[in-house]
């Protein structure tokens, strides 16, 4: 488990979108046994409390479910699951919508440019 | 929780505490910054009643310090306070023979976890594992805070991960810590709570998760704020 904390953005958020990234990429499979609150703090060096606030809140969002004294594991629910894909996904792209179009490029030349990034990238 | 209240110290004609108040929660780490010789181990001396107060006062859980406040907080030193030619073990059997709250379970899980021998002399020590001992002796107490002068200043960078570790574990879980320090990059993510002192006054108290929640801002942000105006 390694992630790269910024200083200026909560750190409880920062570990939400770590989960949420590990979701969306299959590193963290439905139903997937997590590292307890402690053990988190403990592996990426942060406050006890902070690790505490993020699971409450990915609880809350049934992202995660702990099962009477028993290790806290991702959620099983598709439509949760897919969701988190989903605004991933939606946020990436909002991300370089925003850049792009500070560049003031025709839209159809943006997308012909990304899709042969992408298959060049797939391909290397 | 730790209450100080506008206390106030002089050494002489020099004020070195000028109206300091601040609070300090159990389960908390509350961290002390100040650039320079600011009053910070004054601060803490004060909340171990070594240093008598011209004015102000603290409270330990609502109560005024009196001769059982050490059984609730103890303080850890940035220098070895044991004899040089004392091991480990006479360390940690001194400190048995003295503090009945000494937890010898807790220090024999501490010396494993720093992986440190208990038959290594005092002496023989290198300045990481001097703090390290430091710590184990202070954390095998059971006591509700535990207050820790400048536990990152000068010591090697394994020796630093290794006690930044300590935080997050079931050892300080639960108690109320107050370390201070003048560099804060190393542990920004791993305290609750920021004071920062400048000529003996508190300028800003803040919580740094709340700060980067509502402000944007990152902990040394805050600080060049206060300090570069």
């Amino acid at each position: 488990m390694q992630i790269d904390l910024n200083n200026r953005d909560p750190v409880y958020i920062q570990v939400i979108r770590y989960f949420k990234e590990q979701i969306a990429t299959g590193m963290f499979e439905p139903g997937q046994e997590i590292p307890s609150r402690r053990e988190l703090a403990n592996k990426i060096k942060i406050n006890p409390n902070t690790a505490q606030r993020a699971y409450k809140e990915m609880e809350e969002q049934g992202l995660i479910y702990t099962e009477r004294n028993l290790p806290s594991r991702i959620t099983k629910d598709e439509q949760i699951l897919g969701a988190v894909r989903e605004e991933l996904i939606v946020e990436a792209v909002e991300s370089f919508v925003t850049s792009i179009r500070s560049i003031n490029v025709p839209v159809d030349e943006v997308l012909d440019l990304v899709k042969e990034q992408y298959t060049k990238e797939s391909k290397e | 929780m730790i209450e100080v209240k506008d206390i106030k110290k002089k050494f002489g004609r020099k004020k070195v505490l000028d109206g300091v108040s601040f609070t300090a929660n159990k389960g908390e780490i509350t961290c002390l910054i100040g650039i320079n010789g600011v009053g910070k181990t004054t601060i803490l001396n004060a909340i171990m009643a070594l240093t008598p107060l011209n004015k102000g006062e603290i409270l330990i859980n609502g109560e005024k310090l009196n001769k059982h406040s050490f059984e609730k907080v103890t303080f850890i030193p940035d220098a070895i306070t044991m004899l040089p030619q004392m091991t480990i073990a006479d360390a940690m059997q001194f400190m048995q023979d003295f503090y009945k709250t000494w937890n010898q379970e807790r220090a024999t899980e501490l010396l494993g976890f720093f992986r440190l021998e208990e038959t290594e002399k005092i002496a023989s020590l290198s300045k990481g594992n001097t703090a390290k001992i430091n710590l184990l002796l202070g954390l095998a107490l059971d006591v509700d805070f535990l207050l820790m002068d400048e536990p990152f200043s000068g010591i090697d960078i394994f020796s630093r991960e290794q006690i930044a570790e300590v935080f997050t574990s079931h050892l300080v879980e639960g108690r109320g810590v107050i370390i201070t320090t003048h560099e804060v990059h190393d542990i920004e993510h791993l305290i609750d709570k920021v004071v920062l002192l400048d000529n003996g006054v508190v300028l800003k108290e803040f919580n740094s998760e709340e700060v980067r929640e509502n402000e944007g801002k990152s902990v040394v942000d805050v600080m060049r704020e206060v300090y570069h105006k």
